[in-house]
């Protein structure tokens, strides 16, 4: 006889099942709206990056990241632009420029942080030793507080 | 909140230069990570399952976070309501170091049960990964188990490193005694040891 029917998860059919995206709201820029808003701000940090202006290049970035499904390649613009920073930043800059973003910043730069170790490989644009240096400074102006925000946001970025 | 300073253990800049933010990062993650509650499953009554490893239901699992040195070194802590996982990926550098990391993780996990919060098997992609689940978190101190992952990552790498220094030690020895004997056997063939050599293979061959 057949037994395949006793696996089928018959909590997936249900009318009450939660899906990923019941988890958060949905960005209200639309998927088109970020790929351009991420575009603007990409290009935006790339002129403040070769002013040397680090501080609003963080700001700038870090405001209305883009978040959750179908908005890959805004994900991908951020990230890559937010590394930019990150690389060209000293390192004996970084403890300001970290006390100087708002909380809401800080829990966004440190989900990016996260995010640039997870992707650290052959091709990444970044060095492990950078986003480590910043992590520990971050941790130590925004505390472990910092990560459990990060741990616990749906809006995956 | 407990500024990261003022932690028992913080590394100093005696050890090397990115060993340093990588254990503080994976210690200041872990300690994040180790809120854990007592959380029964939703899925079957009256059982307690450790949601990270059931993964039944989205709103248990949080995001999971990877620390990493370089490619080759990195720890995936996967957090969740009352479970976490965390798994790590150990240096190495060559097959000795691997063939050398395989013997002591097995070492390990086949006494998980002595281990308490080692899990029985490693995830896919690392090589040894514990679970700790709130009744862990509720015995056992938080800041030590912290301590006891932080040691463990640290001794690891030297006790893999110290063994394959001996293990070559070891060859180098060995060889040496080998091939002083058998350059004998061609140098002088009235040797002592020579005959004794002869004999020996000689008995073999019958």
């Amino acid at each position: 006889m057949d037994g395949a029917f006793r696996k089928i998860n018959i909590d997936l059919l249900e009318e009450d099942v939660l899906l990923p995206s019941d988890l958060y709201d949905p960005d209200p820029r639309g998927v088109e709206g970020v790929l351009a808003d991420a575009k603007n701000r990409s290009g935006e940090v790339r002129g403040l990056v070769s002013k040397g202006d680090i501080a609003s290049a963080l700001n700038v970035i870090l405001t209305d990241c883009p978040y959750g499904e179908d908005v890959d390649e805004a994900k991908d613009i951020t990230t890559s632009a937010l590394l930019l920073i990150l690389n060209s930043t000293r390192s004996t800059d970084i403890s300001n420029l970290v006390k100087g973003l708002s909380g809401d910043h800080q829990d966004r730069l440190m989900a990016y942080l996260y995010k640039g170790m997870a992707n650290l490989g052959e091709k990444s644009e970044i060095s492990g030793s950078v986003l480590l240096s910043w992590h520990e400074k971050l941790t130590e102006v925004a505390g472990v507080g910092c990560i459990v925000r990060v741990m616990t946001d749906r809006r995956i970025v | 909140m407990i500024p990261i300073a003022s932690s028992s253990r913080v590394y100093t800049s005696a050890q090397s230069n990115t060993l340093r933010p990588y254990l503080n990062a994976v210690r200041s993650t872990l300690t994040a990570a180790l809120t854990l509650e007592n959380f029964s499953s939703q899925v079957v009554e009256r059982h307690n399952y450790p949601e990270v490893e059931a993964g039944n239901s989205q709103e248990t699992l949080l995001q999971p976070l990877l620390i990493s040195r370089n490619e080759s070194e990195r720890v995936l802590i996967e957090p969740s309501i009352n479970s976490i996982r965390l798994s790590i990926c150990i240096k190495q550098a060559d097959e000795i170091e691997r063939i050398l990391c395989k013997k002591f993780t097995r070492f390990m996990t086949m006494r998980a049960e002595g281990f308490v919060i080692l899990r029985r098997k490693a995830i896919p992609g690392y090589d040894i990964s514990f679970l700790i689940t709130n009744f862990h978190s509720e015995t056992m101190l938080k800041h030590k188990l912290v301590d006891f992952i932080i040691q463990f990552m640290e001794d690891v790498d030297k006790e893999i490193s110290e063994m394959k220094l001996s293990l070559n030690a070891r060859a180098r020895i060995v060889a040496e005694s080998y091939l002083v004997t058998v350059s004998q056997v061609f140098h002088n063939p009235s040797n002592h040891t020579s005959s004794v050599v002869r004999k020996t293979d000689l008995e073999h061959e019958r």
